[in-house]
């Protein structure tokens, strides 16, 4: 049966098929007694962990895996509307940002000063008030490879001195150094901190900062730690023998396979060139009630239940977890104590917004600098700006009277011009206009519905949201503060990273870029495919639309891994040539340079989208005469003339509509930049709409401020396809 | 070829007349159609001729209802149709493009309206059987449109028509998409089949054979007004005006502007032609600005005294029994004349010629000045 | 033109193809080698061949099950199958069906507002996602459907819907008009010239939007991870995304998922891409 054949016998059965389908749909899953909503971010034995210790609860419980990374935005979507969990699991720096948002209840009961030691307490206190009930302590600490080396080294210098008795290939440390999250234990062994926390300020800036930098620097430049390695990276290093340590968390042990590699987890070590202790930061789970949750003495229960002595040593032997309480006898294990003892020695990341808005321009300032781009100063001072940017004071409430007034005017002339419009037709003619358009109406009703509900609705809304400020659910007017800090790069130069003028141009290039290849490479391959005399064409045909099958978010993943350093098939590659050829081309890191990581971006959208034009273009080829051809050939025209004076004239004005769809998609392409590059290296390759994402899903959701991204990026397109247009309509028809 | 069966015919065949009174029809600012009148009787054959852009498409269209009047009235028989849709009015209609629906098998096709108008299945089958033979195509009954020929496909859109026995036929240049010798053979059996089947029928086209041999009543439109309306061979005998002059007859007729004289006799002359007959027309008066008009046909090849003009012959083509010679006067005026066949005119040689029969046409006004 | 300069000229048309197919079949070749490879290798491979070959990760991937608290147990990833399918399906049926009538009436009736129309749902593709998501939401919200699959497929409506009216208005304007009229002549109401003639006739392009539709529900994950929480309203490429975290990225079960997600819609597309080319370009339907 092929699918027009479905979809007969769908028209056939239609309404009653939408009905059935209605209301299986509408029957979201059904919440039998009310069980205790209960979320979570734990995979492996972490989770079997938290199963067992849900078998001895007493309530019912409904359990719920959410991604990490989808965490705190679901939680953000669902319980300020009453919905989401009641009881949820999570780390404790996330809870300054909660409290904000109303999303965390206070706990009702007190924590206990003898159970838990004073910063973990702290950890969970805001404003004098606990917020959650800590579970464990998670932090960094060195893994040490035994088969490689005998003993752990005291000093990161002495792990540096390994680095030449490695087998090659062996990295001596593995970390992820192009971190803030671990380059704080450096930079603490260097006197320095992300945030002062008794001001509540930015610190990574200043002389200890630029050295332990320009030290991390120099280890990178001695081989002894690979440059960009990520977290699953320095898990497959670590795993397969080829680091002798690494700096991990306990995530790491957990993706280790004791029988195939024998190590030993240590304190980190101390650093020679200051003689202080590495010191990491520390995260503290804990579990934390939803408003809704804080109603619920079930729920209230499960918390003391998680939390609980007995939880603890559930979660230490199964999940060998460090307990975040101090009063437990725990049987022996030396992993856990090993991280046990780091915990001590680790002080807890700050949970205020000032941190929060430390990560990026930290994490880019250190990218940057390994790059070897910048000097550290240089590198550090822009992060400070960029942070001041974040932190900047949001625009004060402005009168919305002037909005109002221009609002009026705005409906007095939309009359003005209907009844201007009316009199030009003359008399009764609108109404017999409106009357005749009457049998059009009844069609179009569902539509217009439709569209306007789901469409136009959210549209007005989320553009009418750029003339406020604040966090969803709290919003004041601000007028057009917004764009003017937008078009004045918020004080910043005008041509700085991120500024929307360099990003415009980053956007534009990345469209022209993409669509040239879309069309050139699909026009092509159409010609090609329709040629006469071509063999095999629906053969062909199939296999060159596949990438277009391919759900999209796959093959954007795909093609990241293909551009990894290590071990993507793009340095497989480049291996494979130098052993054909004897040459010694180096692997490129991608993502560490812009027109690398763009590259990449294009390479991957162009895959994505050239079979849509490829399939156009033949489209539009078959409805080209060949007589016309034919006497063209007669005349005495080249292959090439008759291809550019007679083919592409005739087929470009039924593939123009598909090239400014293309080109509005592709300007607004947000999966392949986010999921590819992800911005990399250091926001440069981001577009408008990956812009406009971080603005409201990261850094604090200024969600008004994103919506005046997204309401320029529509203007911007509105006006250019306006000028195409006109320009187009101008040209000989 | 026709295989009709007259005796089948189960139903009295149901004719109407066709009134139109004052149509007027306009699209935004372009007024196409500028009052109007038809008059068409019970089961006559009415052709609409004219150039493209003429309006008797639109025409047609109203009648059919597929477009709205602006003003004016449409009357089938007594009954007032000028605001019914389509398939209110009775009505069938043959498409220049066929409008064959693609996915219907020929079966299908024809029996399309019998379905929509909920005939039972027996009837059905007996019309499509009938039709079918009348018109050949019973072969090709399974088949699905795009596996017919160019002529199969002309006859299952006659058949479709037919086969819902309505009151009116319309045709919409049903010959245009054919090859002439093909054109010329349905002509035929379109008439054939309109003087067995007796339905009134409105047809249209822009192609004078097609006009002259099919019309009982023969409407010419130009400009969205009807110039002339009448029997075919009247109109051509007697145009109203330059443009009907022109437009029928093929080679077009000679027209030239020139004043009216009178010669050292005191005959009447349009230039320096004599007028033969000038009783059969009004308004003579010297120094009156007229165009004179020659059809190719009313010239006869005479000797040197009798001539009322030479022709120097410049391109000659043999029609078989007739001989058109393009050539120009000796006012170096382009000029055509049509002889017949046993004349040998070489390309260079001067012809003294008679005219037969001349019709001259006021200047301004365009109208003839026949009486 | 020679023998030898065709032979030439056909060597090369093929050489340009076989390049083309390499690029386009070579990351998914990668992913299927990544599924079935045994060992997650960190040396690079060129060639996308599996490493101890395996079907672990596949079975892995498929055969996750879930302990209801009742004590039974479901077979989760078939029931996530499920949702994905239904969410597509009842996505593209809506939007199919609100857009034909909607494309018709652009295609074929003079209306007032028309032109306005055609530009302001234009105007709509131009307007980023991301800002009119959280009004979507809220309006989601008022209507009781936040964390429902019909919610879900009402965000995936409101990108299906103007696609398949731009689709599906350009699929009519190809049909000849003279064959609705000869419909009506026939006897049919203008409802039943376009039931009975038209949309017959614009059958393929009405699959092919139908398919389009269908990948914009099929292959969504933010809202749908963000919309729904409940493990067993999950549609695929949430489950699918939750293996590659920041810190413990199971690529080959990714790749296994990836492998079994894609089939479905690539059958389809299978099937229906014939039609894709007719239905993109004007060409239409021809008598």
């Amino acid at each position: 049966m092929t699918p027009a054949d479905v979809l007969r016998s769908a028209t056939v059965r239609f309404w009653p098929a939408l009905v059935a389908l209605a209301l299986w749909l509408a029957a979201s899953v059904a919440h039998a007694g009310e069980p205790i909503r209960l979320w979570h971010a734990y995979r492996g034995a972490e989770e079997q962990a938290l199963d067992e210790i849900l078998a001895s609860f007493e309530g019912e419980v409904d359990l719920l895996a959410v991604p990490y990374d989808a965490f705190a935005s679901k939680l953000e979507s669902t319980v300020p509307l009453g919905e989401g969990p009641d009881v949820y699991i999570d780390a404790h720096e996330r809870l300054g940002d909660f409290v904000e948002r109303g999303i965390v209840a206070p706990l009702p009961f007190a924590l206990s000063p003898e159970a838990y030691p004073d910063k973990v307490i702290a950890a969970v206190t805001i404003d004098g008030r606990p917020y959650a009930a800590p579970t464990s302590q998670k932090c960094l600490a060195l893994y040490v490879n035994t088969a490689l080396v005998a003993e752990p080294p005291a000093s990161v210098e002495r792990i540096a001195a390994l680095a030449d008795a490695l087998p090659d290939g062996t990295f001596a440390l593995a970390y992820e150094a192009r971190g803030a999250y671990a380059h704080a234990a450096v930079l603490a062994a260097f006197g320095g901190a992300l945030l002062d926390t008794a001001a509540d300020d930015y610190a990574f800036e200043g002389p200890e900062a630029a050295r332990s930098l320009e030290f991390v620097a120099a280890l990178i430049e001695a081989g002894v730690v690979p440059e960009d390695a990520d977290g699953a990276l320095v898990t497959n290093l670590f795993g397969a023998g080829q680091a002798a340590t690494a700096i991990s968390g306990p995530w790491l042990a957990a993706d280790l396979d004791r029988d195939q590699i024998a190590y030993v987890v240590v304190p980190l070590p101390t650093i020679e060139a200051t003689g202080e202790r590495m010191r990491p930061l520390l995260t503290v789970e804990a579990v934390m009630l939803s408003p809704r949750g804080a109603q619920n003495p079930a729920a209230v229960d499960l918390v003391e239940h998680l939390s609980g002595a007995e939880a603890a040593a559930i979660r230490a032997r199964v999940a060998r977890s460090v307990p975040a309480r101090a009063d437990l006898e725990l049987p022996p294990d030396p992993l856990r104590e090993a991280f046990a003892a780091q915990a001590e020695l680790a002080e807890p990341t700050p949970s205020t917004a000032a941190m929060r808005a430390v990560w990026e321009p930290a994490n880019r300032a250190i990218r940057k600098y390994l790059r070897g781009e910048v000097e550290a100063e240089v590198a550090l001072a822009e992060a400070r700006r960029r942070y001041d940017d974040l932190r900047r004071p949001p625009p004060p409430p402005a009168s919305p009277t002037p909005a109002l007034v221009v609002l009026g005017l705005l409906c007095l002339f939309g009359a003005g011009l209907l009844v201007h419009r009316a009199r030009k037709l003359g008399p009764g003619a609108g109404l017999a206009a409106l009357r005749q358009s009457l049998p059009a109406y009844r069609y179009v009703a569902l539509g217009v519905v439709a569209v306007g509900v789901l469409v136009v609705l959210p549209i007005l809304f989320g553009a009418g949201a750029a003339l406020f400020a604040g966090k969803p659910h709290a919003m004041y007017y601000v007028g057009l503060a917004n764009f003017t800090q937008i078009l004045t790069a918020r004080g910043g130069s005008l041509l700085a990273t991120g500024s929307f003028y360099v990003v415009l141009a980053v956007t534009v290039l990345w469209t022209v870029v993409n669509v040239a290849f879309h069309l050139g490479i699909g026009v092509a391959l159409g010609l090609v495919l329709s040629r006469p005399a071509m063999r095999l064409r629906g053969l062909y045909r199939v296999l060159l639309i596949v990438p277009w099958a391919v759900p999209s978010y796959v093959t954007a993943l795909a093609w990241r891994g293909m551009f990894h350093r290590q071990f993507g098939a793009v340095t497989g590659l480049i291996h494979a040539i130098n052993d054909l050829l004897g040459t010694s081309l180096e692997p490129i890191a991608w993502f560490s340079n812009f027109s690398t990581a763009f590259a990449a971006n294009v390479a991957t959208n162009v895959w994505l989208g050239f079979p849509f034009m490829m399939v156009v273009t033949l489209g539009a080829l078959a409805a080209v005469p060949s007589d016309v051809l034919e006497a063209a050939e007669v005349d005495g025209a080249s292959r090439w003339q008759r291809l550019t004076r007679i083919t592409l004239p005739i087929v470009a004005p039924t593939m123009i509509p598909a090239v400014t769809l293309g080109a509005i998609w592709t300007f607004n392409m947000f999966n392949v930049v986010f999921l590819v590059s992800g911005g990399d290296p250091d926001g440069t390759t981001d577009i408008l709409v990956s812009e406009a994402y971080r603005w409201a899903f990261t850094r604090e959701a200024q969600y008004g401020y994103a919506a005046a991204y997204a309401v320029l990026i529509f203007l911007l397109l509105l006006i250019t396809s306006r000028v195409a247009d006109r320009l187009l309509n101008r040209g000989p028809k | 070829m026709w295989q009709t069966r007259p005796e089948s015919r189960d139903s009295p065949v149901c004719m109407v007349s066709v009134r139109a009174k004052q149509l007027i029809k306009r699209f935004g600012e372009t007024t196409v159609l500028r009052g109007v009148e038809l008059d068409i009787p019970d089961g006559k054959f009415a052709v609409l001729v004219g150039p493209s852009g003429c309006g008797k498409s639109t025409l047609l269209r109203l009648l059919a209802g597929l477009e709205r009047v602006s003003s004016g009235s449409i009357w089938f028989g007594e009954r007032e149709v000028t605001t019914l849709e389509p398939r209110e009015r009775d009505i069938a209609m043959v498409f220049q493009s066929y409008a064959l629906y693609p996915h219907m098998t020929v079966r299908k096709n024809l029996e399309f309206g019998l379905r929509l108008r909920k005939t039972d299945a027996a009837t059905m089958t007996a019309r499509v059987e009938e039709v079918a033979g009348m018109l050949d195509i019973a072969h090709l009954l399974d088949r699905l449109p795009r596996a017919l020929s160019g002529g199969q496909r002309q006859r299952v859109a006659m058949g479709r028509a037919i086969v819902r026995r309505p009151a009116l036929f319309l045709f919409d240049e049903p010959l245009s998409n054919l090859d002439p010798a093909l054109r010329a053979q349905v002509r035929v059996e379109i008439r054939k089949l309109h003087d067995e089947l007796g339905v009134t029928s409105v047809y249209v086209t822009h192609d004078q054979v097609e006009a002259m041999t099919l019309a009982d009543v023969l409407y010419v439109l130009e400009g969205g007004e009807v110039q002339q309306r009448g029997r075919p061979i009247d109109i051509y005998r007697e145009p109203d005006n330059v443009f009907v002059a022109q437009f029928l007859g093929s080679p077009a007729m000679n027209v030239r502007s020139v004043e009216l004289a009178r010669g050292p006799a005191g005959e009447w002359r349009a230039g320096s032609v004599p007028i033969a007959q000038p009783s059969a027309f009004a308004g003579l008066e010297v120094g009156r600005g007229v165009i004179v008009g020659v059809r190719p046909h009313d010239l006869a090849l005479v000797g040197e005294a009798e001539a009322d003009l030479r022709l120097r012959a410049e391109v000659v083509e043999t029609l078989g029994p007739e001989l058109t010679v393009h050539g120009t006067l000796e006012s170096d005026e382009p000029f055509v004349a049509v002889l017949p066949a046993e004349h040998a005119v070489e390309r260079g040689d001067t012809l003294a010629l008679r005219i037969e029969r001349l019709h001259l046409f006021d200047a301004q006004t365009r109208q003839s000045l026949r009486c | 033109m020679t023998r030898r300069a065709d032979l030439l000229e056909s060597l090369a048309a093929h050489t340009v193809i076989l390049l083309a197919v390499c690029f386009s079949l070579y990351p998914i070749l990668w992913v299927v080698s990544l599924a079935f490879s045994g060992a997650t290798s960190l040396e690079p491979q060129v060639l996308p061949i599996p490493v101890e070959p395996t079907l672990e990760p596949m079975r892995e991937v498929v055969g996750a099950t879930r302990v209801e608290p009742d004590g039974g147990e479901i077979w989760l990833f078939g029931r996530q199958l499920a949702n994905s399918l239904v969410v597509s399906t009842a996505t593209a049926l809506i939007g199919v069906s609100i857009a034909i009538p909607t494309a018709y009436a652009f295609a074929r009736f003079e209306f007032v507002g028309r032109r306005e129309g055609m530009r302001l749902l234009l105007a709509t593709q131009m307007f980023p996602a991301v800002a009119s998501a959280v009004p979507l939401f809220m309006i989601l919200e008022a209507l009781e459907l936040l964390n429902t699959r019909t919610g879900l497929v009402l965000c995936y409506a409101s990108t299906s819907v103007p696609f398949a009216v731009f689709q599906l208005r350009s699929a009519f304007e190809a049909i000849p008009e003279d064959l609705e009229e000869a419909a009506m002549v026939d006897g049919a109401t203008r409802f039943e010239a376009f039931v009975r003639v038209v949309l017959p006739i614009a059958r393929p392009a009405i699959a092919v939007t139908f398919l389009f539709a269908f990948m914009t529900a099929y292959n969504e994950f933010i809202l749908a991870a963000t919309l729904l929480d409940d493990e067993r309203a999950f549609t695929l490429p949430v489950v699918l995304q939750r293996f590659i975290g920041e810190y413990d990225a199971r690529w080959d079960l990714f790749a296994a998922g990836a492998i079994v997600v894609s089939l479905p819609v690539m059958l389809l597309f299978y099937q229906v891409q014939r039609h894709m080319v007719a239905g993109l370009g004007a060409g239409g339907v021809k008598g």
